[in-house]
């Protein structure tokens, strides 16, 4: 009995103990330091994920190389540079496929676009969905957060229908794992983006552009998506639909135009000077990813490594920030340098760098300061120079030296393309340098990067126009006032030093780096005069304007008769993709131009070298990634290899 | 059922005392004489003789004889002496017993600690095996996990280069896909938060047992289902007062498996693929142009590197001899030292016994800027404050600071190396640190990839140092001894908190290989702290040969970590490192990233076991836990984890008697579950991303959701493990060991999973899916050869294992994406698999292809077409390559030891398993390691041609890099030099012993030529250590 009573007290005691040293909720598991998805119910929750989705659809892809691999890789404005990471993408070859070869850490995946799209698609259900069920009457909720969702959802589908064709159409939330997909028609998801942007259209205010998706920016792309679905790739069933979206575009695009009005001066949109200085503000443009200096940002745009040819390696040079980190990726091709009117259109001396300021001089001929390095851009016929490449022989002007290195796109005797091919290096596009780093081989650019700007929205009313035309509404030369309006303000007005040039890489200014400025490789210059080997004029060029469709500037006529191209339709189609390229080139929009248009094949088959071998007609589309198809079901089942391919698209 | 560390330790005094038997003498009429030898007729001296059932004794003298009057010839007399087996020999009316003693191996009687409570081996019902103090010692070693590679069976143990890095560990396998594989720590009856054992000085170690089977590791529920490795500390033993002491000094060298090309070979090679990028531009790479060179090699973007690539053309012909290669990777490595120290004290009385120690690590790396210095100090007591109560206290303290040398840590893209080592290989052998004049050239070689190693030693640092203290406070009440009618109650209280501080400083020069251009620095600090809470009731009870034990356990554990981050960029100047981000110094815009953080988690347990021992033959164990973990989502918090083990021993029945061969034999079967919960706290409650967004310049907050998928319901995973073992000692005991058989079944798998991304998240945390795993563990020791003078030893350890999932989230289904397949082990290479590369002769065979979208060529890699459909796609032709983890894991040990000499050597291995080597991308535009590439000289070679890529190398390269990994190793040889009693009895030293030992010596053998697959890389680090133990 004892016994019984002495453990009867000792479970008493050690109870007691327990009871002392625990409270209740013991295995209370509380998150004090972040918010769950229970945030995105209320209100200020909304607005947060409306902002979050912003970050999500606009500016992670500028972190990745995906970004040009699907957009500027591929096509005939670009090839591979110096750097093969992710060439794969560009030449279509055997690696290019449902699960792309992996050349590097940099190489990127076939699902890497894919994934980012959806994940944005799901911030975007998840917005509406929570937008739409919350009993607040604010516009702040109801219409602006709404109308945002409703956005972003249309502008993935936009991307991933114009990428992939056919592909899962998902509008709700996802709440749990879910395997059972299957790819819904393009006429599917066209409807549903053209619906949602529909919904936006009429939910979004007008303020606040280029930050905000204002209501301009949803009609520039409803217009888009109308062309898209009235576009080639879709002829086998957008017949139901193709007039009276193409009649639709014309009024978008005009209240469009009428409220963001061309910059005066081309240039001025690339006179990047620092984060969020004048040139990201102006009226021309519609919608901008936002990237600014603030580190607490977490957007890194990284745009600016990919397109610079190497300079830092060689004779004379070295590697600052001005330069930017010449990641090489992407090289002009001679296509760029055959479709401009070079003696009267700015736009390609104030999109491509030709000239670099040397920097690091050695010997005792050259001084920092001198020119460095030369690109002229010449044309068949110019027998100036002996070499595709001179090393101290062309002289500079202002300074009566040699140049140590000088590159010539066209040497005496050689009338084909290609002479430049032969080493890597190229004049490289110049839009997104950033110059305002922390420093040199620093990856985060601080740059907006603008995603629609009008003189894109004049470009699809001109090509809306054509398809009008074709159909048999209104005539080609209803095209023209659009394309001339883009045209005219490209050429130098009076006065202008057309070997005037500035660049992003000049915004040292705004860098942290403490980079001494003798040291920069960026000059106030280009190789204008040099290159088309005239007297200096600050007369006004020659006007720009076509008046004609049937004779079309030297530029385009040289692409038709590359491209064999013969009717009026194809040949105002080929003009409007080439002003397309003499507007747009490196904007991230032509390999979906191309696709759209079904003008890939013959375009990257006639000018871009490394792909004509390997393209074929099913390149038109990308392969659907291995990842979806291996990670779906079909009934409970995983697929069967056949299933699979049933998925895939044809030729993969 | 004694259970106790205290209560061990009384055994040990009880049998301690037996020794020195008290004689006394009776009435006795029959004189017996003898005398005792061991095995090999060597006499033995101080063995005890007794009378059996009296307290008549005697002890023999030196030349082993006894005599001694029995009180009649019909007594039996009972021989005892340490080391020895005793023997009871009946004198059967003979004046003259001579009597041969074998030596005891002992191993059946030595402590094994099971969790909340010890056990004698032989009374063990589970799969438990271990290492003690001796074999810790056997080889210098800096931490735990290093003294137990290869000597526990079931145990794989991975080895680490870099200093103040431990090893990986996995217990019987991998059973979990994504949750953690590592296995419990308890120190002392304290499971340490996470990881730990690295803050342990090996040499205050008594003991570590490992808890392999679930019968035995149910016991700890929730986190035993990866194994548990108890860690018993020193402990102060009652008697005379001893001071110990070791020194060890070693010296280590790197060594490189992989052999680069050299500078005219990379030429050679560099110039090869040139030309199969464009034969119509490039000279074939045996016919080199200067004009060639000077294009391919950068001429105008390094001089000094063509400089050196001229000297192969100053004949005007090229002659590949002339050219220098320039040893970088001799540049940035050094002889590591290790200098050992540590002095410990213990002594005590049986009412406080004390033990302290001091251990002084200096362990300066391979590799330039890599350093490991650790101080440790523990120091327990125990006290016995009346009959009834004892409490005591064992704390451990270590500091330690890891120079981790040039590190991911702060580094930018310019750079993917992991070390300086990896730094230096990666640049080109033609190419040169410093210019003529003198000036250190930033990118040798003149790729821009490629930056200097030359002082990266002194540009990036990664200072780690980590202050940790752990502990065990006991209480103990003992009933018995209050009042006789509780004999055996006992009542326990054990309090284990366990803090640490850690701090990671970088500091990343502008100039380092690391760098983004300009200098950067990091200040990482966390702080943990953890405690655990047991309160413990034990009842023994024996009625007749019945022998009962009650243990109850209530157990709770909580964790807190806080932590902070503060980097910027541009630090004012270097010598501030990571000491002065301040607003006096970083502008607000050079802030990279500044944090803080919280994290909690909380356990809770109940346990009761019972063992029950019928007639000291039969064994039963039963066992009951219950544990909930805060991690899991609401209403999935708890889950019981039962457990039952029975053991047979086999040689206490009568019919076992007369087998005198047999000296042990114990059958042992047991079933328990276990179960995982390690996943991170917090992955149920769907935390979203919170962000910055700027309209403009108008920072805004906004947020996004993870892209992990949050799971509401997630529950434990839960792991039945079936476990049938032998235990055995034969033919006096010169072969013994143990053999267990095991089966386990993981279900409710706890994963992390990629899911379709078109939910709108890419993973997510779920119960899905079912594992199996069966394997075979075996520990042998044999004593070869036992004479005077001469023994040999042999312990073996071969572990088996394999796994396969049963099942996944939807059923019987493969899931590619996260490469888990039906009926496949965990962790296998899925791809297209290779067959070597096409040859000329191939070319109708490669046509096909070709003529379907392919673009072979003699020279490339050849996938093999599955299907035969003459077109490799991802659907059809991808397949099962291999397993990537061993079937096999194998350890040896031999020792020998000669008169006071003791020479062991060590292998150990893994083997059947493939590794997945990456293949050979042979772009040419980095460095190469030495291999047979296909040429137009060299078509039969294992690789394919080099192809220098401005867009894509040859698109099926990595099927040539699966490899069988299979290897065996000597990780160790040593000698050993030992002074006894005798030759020290004029000194105070009472032990001396002085070893010299050879870390990594060779290899047996290894499939993969090139990579030390212990370490899974091509370097390791051999050395050489002279020690000496003294205790006084």
């Amino acid at each position: 009995m004892n016994i019984i009573k002495l453990i009867v007290n000792i479970s008493f005691f050690s109870g007691l103990i327990l009871m002392a040293s625990c409270k209740k909720d013991f295995l209370k598991e509380e998150l004090t330091t972040a918010r769950g998805m229970e945030f995105f119910k209320t209100d200020a929750g909304i607005q947060s994920l409306a902002t979050g989705t912003y970050y999500q659809v606009f500016n992670t892809p500028f972190s990745a190389e995906w970004s040009y691999c699907t957009a500027n890789y591929g096509v005939d404005e670009f090839s591979v540079g110096g750097d093969p990471s992710n060439g794969v993408w560009n030449n279509y070859d055997a690696g290019f496929k449902s699960i792309v070869t992996v050349n590097n850490s940099n190489t990127q995946t076939a699902n890497a676009q894919w994934d980012n799209l959806y994940t944005g698609i799901g911030d975007a259900n998840l917005l509406i969905q929570n937008a739409t069920a919350s009993v607040s009457t604010a516009d702040a909720i109801k219409k602006i957060a709404l109308g945002e969702g409703y956005f972003f959802r249309a502008y993935c589908y936009l991307r991933l229908v114009s990428q992939y064709g056919a592909v899962p159409l998902k509008t709700v939330p996802g709440t749990g794992v879910e395997l059972e997909f299957t790819r819904a028609t393009p006429e599917a998801i066209c409807k549903q983006i053209i619906d949602d942007f529909k919904q936006a259209y009429d939910l979004l205010p007008n303020t606040g552009a280029p930050a905000k998706i204002t209501k301009d920016a949803v009609a520039h792309y409803l217009a888009k998506a109308y062309l898209y679905r009235a576009s080639e790739i879709n002829d086998s069933w957008n017949s139901a639909t193709k007039a009276a979206d193409l009649a639709a575009i014309i009024p978008l695009c005009d209240e469009v135009i009428s409220r963001h009005p061309l910059t005066a001066n081309f240039a001025d949109l690339w006179k990047y000077t620092g984060p969020d200085g004048a040139n990201e503000k102006l009226s021309e443009l519609i919608l901008s990813a936002q990237f600014t200096a603030d580190v607490s940002t977490n957007g890194t745009n990284q745009q600016h490594l990919y397109y610079t040819s190497r300079y830092d390696d060689l004779p004379q040079m070295q590697r600052d920030v001005t330069g930017d980190r010449p990641f090489s990726r992407l090289r002009t091709n001679y296509y760029m340098f055959r479709i401009y009117d070079l003696e009267n259109d700015s736009r390609f001396w104030k999109s491509f760098r030709t000239k670099s300021r040397l920097n690091k001089s050695s010997g005792s001929y050259y001084v920092n300061g001198d020119l460095g390095i030369m690109y002229i851009i010449n044309q068949p016929g110019d027998n100036r120079f002996a070499s595709y490449k001179l090393n101290d022989v062309v002289v500079y002007s202002k300074t009566n030296k040699t140049i140590p290195n000088a590159y010539i796109a066209f040497p005496a005797g050689v009338t084909t393309d290609g002479a430049m091919l032969a080493d890597v290096r190229y004049p490289s596009l110049s839009k997104h340098l950033d110059g305002s780093r922390i420093a040199l081989n620093e990856t985060r650019g601080l740059r907006d990067m603008n995603l629609a700007r009008s003189a894109e929205t004049y470009l699809i009313a001109a090509e809306a126009k054509i398809r009008l035309a074709k159909s048999g509404t209104g005539s080609y030369t209803d095209a023209l006032p659009y394309i001339n309006a883009v045209r005219t303000r490209a050429q130098f007005t009076s006065g202008e030093d057309r070997a005037g040039y500035y660049d992003g890489g000049g915004a040292l200014g705004a860098s942290t780096s403490g980079q001494s400025p003798t040291m920069n490789s960026f000059i106030a210059e280009n190789s204008y005069y040099e290159s088309n080997n005239i007297a200096v004029t600050t007369a006004a060029s020659a006007s720009l304007a076509i008046t004609d469709i049937n004779s079309l500037p030297a530029g385009d006529e040289y692409v038709i008769s590359r491209l064999g191209l013969g009717s009026v339709y194809d040949r105002m189609l080929a003009l409007v993709l080439d002003e397309r390229s003499r507007e747009l080139c490196g904007e991230y929009k032509r390999w979906e131009d191309l696709s759209r248009t079904k003008t890939l094949l013959s375009r990257v088959q006639t000018f871009n070298a490394q792909a004509s071998p390997n393209i074929r007609s099913y390149h038109v589309l990308r392969p659907i990634p291995q990842t979806y198809l291996d990670g779906i079901q079909l009934n409970g089942k995983a697929l069967t290899a056949d299933e699979k391919q049933a998925q895939q698209n044809q030729g993969y | 059922m004694k259970k106790t560390i205290a209560i061990r330790r009384n055994v040990m005094l009880i049998s301690l005392l037996n020794l020195f038997a008290i004689f006394s003498f009776a009435q006795n009429n029959f004189p017996v004489t003898g005398k005792i030898t061991d095995n090999a007729g060597i006499p033995l001296q101080g063995v005890t003789v007794q009378i059996k059932g009296t307290k008549i004794a005697t002890v023999t003298n030196l030349e082993g004889t006894f005599s001694i009057n029995a009180p009649s010839g019909s007594s039996v007399l009972v021989f005892s002496s340490v080391g020895f087996i005793s023997r009871e020999v009946p004198i059967e009316n003979k004046g003259q017993v001579n009597v041969t003693m074998s030596v005891a191996d002992n191993t059946m009687d030595q402590i094994v600690v099971i969790g909340y409570g010890a056990v004698k081996k032989r009374d063990v019902t589970g799969a438990v095996t271990g290492i003690n103090e001796k074999d810790i010692k056997s080889r210098p070693v800096v931490d735990a996990l290093q003294a137990m590679q290869g000597k526990v069976a079931g145990v794989d143990i991975g080895s680490a280069e870099r200093p103040g890095t431990v090893g990986t560990i996995n217990i019987r396998g991998v059973r979990s896909l994504t949750a953690s594989n590592s296995p419990l720590y308890v120190v002392d009856g304290i499971p340490l938060m996470t990881g730990g054992i690295e803050y342990i000085n090996p040499n205050d170690i008594e003991t570590i047992d490992v808890l392999k089977d679930a019968s035995a590791t149910a016991i700890y529920g929730s986190r035993g289902a990866n194994g548990v490795v108890i860690v018993t500390t020193k402990q102060g033993k009652a008697g005379k007062t001893s001071l110990n002491l070791n020194l060890s000094t070693t010296a280590e060298t790197l060594e490189d498996r992989q052999e680069m090309f050299n500078a005219a070979d990379y030429i050679t090679f560099r110039r090869w693929a040139y030309y199969y990028k464009n034969p119509a531009t490039y000279p074939r790479g045996d016919q080199p142009t200067i004009a060639n060179d000077k294009a391919i090699f950068l001429a105008t973007s390094d001089p000094s590197a063509w400089a050196n690539i001229a000297r192969g053309w100053s004949s005007g012909k090229w002659d590949g001899s002339q050219v220098q290669t320039t040893d970088w990777r001799g540049m940035v490595t050094q002889t590591g030292i290790t200098k050992n120290l540590n002095v410990s004290v213990s002594g005590g009385s049986d009412k406080a016994r004390t033990y302290a120690s001091f251990g002084y690590l200096n362990n300066t790396g391979t590799q330039k800027g890599q350093s490991f210095k650790r101080y440790t100090a523990n120091s327990n007591v125990d006290v016995n404050a009346t009959k009834w109560l004892s409490f005591g206290t064992n704390v451990t303290v270590s500091y330690s600071v890891q120079e981790y040398g040039q590190s991911k840590t702060g580094a930018t893209t310019v750079s993917s190396s992991a070390s300086i080592y990896e730094s230096a290989r990666a640049l080109f052998p033609y190419a040169v640190p410093y210019d003529s004049a003198g000036n250190r050239i930033y990118n040798p070689g003149g790729d821009i990839a490629y930056k200097n190693v030359a002082e990266e030693w002194t540009l990036a640092q990664d200072q780690r140092r980590t202050l940790r203290a752990f502990g065990s406070l006991y209480s103990q009440i003992d009933f018995g001894s209050i009042h006789p009618a509780l004999k055996g109650l006992k009542y326990r209280v054990n309090f284990g908190p366990d803090f640490s501080t850690y701090r990671d400083g970088t500091y990343v020069d502008a100039n380092s290989v690391i760098s983004s251009g300009s200098s950067s620095a990091s200040l990482a600090k966390a702080q943990t702290f953890s405690y655990t809470l047991d309160h413990l009731i034990y009842y023994n009870k024996s009625i007749g040969r019945h022998d009962f034990g009650l243990t109850l356990l209530s157990s709770q554990t909580k964790f807190t970590t806080d932590s902070s981050y503060i980097s910027a960029n541009g630090i004012a100047f270097g010598s501030q490192r990571w000491n002065a981000l301040s607003k006096s110094y970083i502008p607000a815009a050079n802030l990279t990233g500044y944090s803080s953080g919280l994290t909690e988690s909380q356990l809770r347990s109940f346990m009761a076991r019972i063992n029950y021992t019928f007639n000291d033959r039969y064994l039963l164990t039963v066992s009951a836990r219950r544990d909930g973990a805060s991690p899991l989502a609401e209403g999935h918090k708890y889950s019981w984890f039962p457990s039952t083990a029975i053991a047979w021993k086999v040689n206490e029945e009568n019919f076992m008697k007369n087998t005198t061969w047999v000296n042990d034999l114990k059958l042992r079967f047991g079933v328990g579950v276990t179960g995982n919960s390690a996943i991170n706290p917090y992955a149920t409650q769907g935390a979203v991303t919170s962000l910055f967004y700027p309209y403009i310049t108008t920072i805004t907050a906004g947020s996004i959701p993870s892209t992990t998928l949050a799971n509401q319901s997630l529950g434990w995973e839960k792991t039945t493990q079936y476990n049938v073992g032998i235990d055995f000692s034969v033919l006096n005991r010169r072969i013994s060991g143990s053999l267990d058989l095991y089966k386990s079944n993981t279900s409710d798998l706890l994963m992390q999973m990629s899911i379709p991304t078109v939910t709108g998240y890419t993973t997510t945390f779920a119960n899905v899916g079912q594992t199996a795993n069966k394997g075979i563990d075996l520990s042998l020791t044999t004593v070869n050869i036992r004479s005077k003078d001469l023994t040999w030893t042999t312990n073996t350890s071969i572990s088996y294992q394999k796994d396969k999932i049963v099942s996944l989230s939807n059923g019987k289904q493969d899931d590619i994406n996260n490469t888990w397949f039906i009926d496949q082990p965990i962790g296998v290479i899925y791809g297209y698999n290779g067959a070597g590369i096409w040859h000329v002769e191939d070319s109708a065979a490669y046509r096909q292809f070709n003529t379907n979208g392919s673009t072979f060529s003699p020279g490339n890699a050849r996938p093999v077409d599955i299907n035969g459909d003459k077109k490799i796609d991802a659907n059809h032709d991808r397949v099962i390559i291999g397993n990537t983890r061993p079937r096999w894991i194998v350890g040896m040990t031999n020792s020998v030891s000669y008169k006071s000499f003791e020479f062991s050597i060590f292998l150990y291995g893994r083997l059947k398993y493939m590794y997945n080597t990456g293949g050979e991308a042979q772009t040419a535009r980095g460095v190469q390691r030495t291999i047979s590439y296909y040429n137009e000289n060299n078509m039969n070679a294992e690789y394919q041609k080099p192809f220098y890529s401005e867009g894509s190398g040859d698109p099926y390269y990595v099927v040539l890099g699966y490899k069988d990994a299979s290897f065996i190793k000597i990780r160790n040889i040593s000698l050993g030099y030992s002074l006894d009693g005798k030759a020290l009895k004029t000194t105070a030293i009472s032990n001396l012993k002085a070893y010299v030992q050879i870390a990594n010596p060779g290899m047996l053998f290894s499939k993969i030529a090139w990579l030390d697959m212990d370490v899974v890389g091509p370097t390791y680090n051999r050395g050489i250590t002279i020690g000496l133990n003294a205790s006084f």
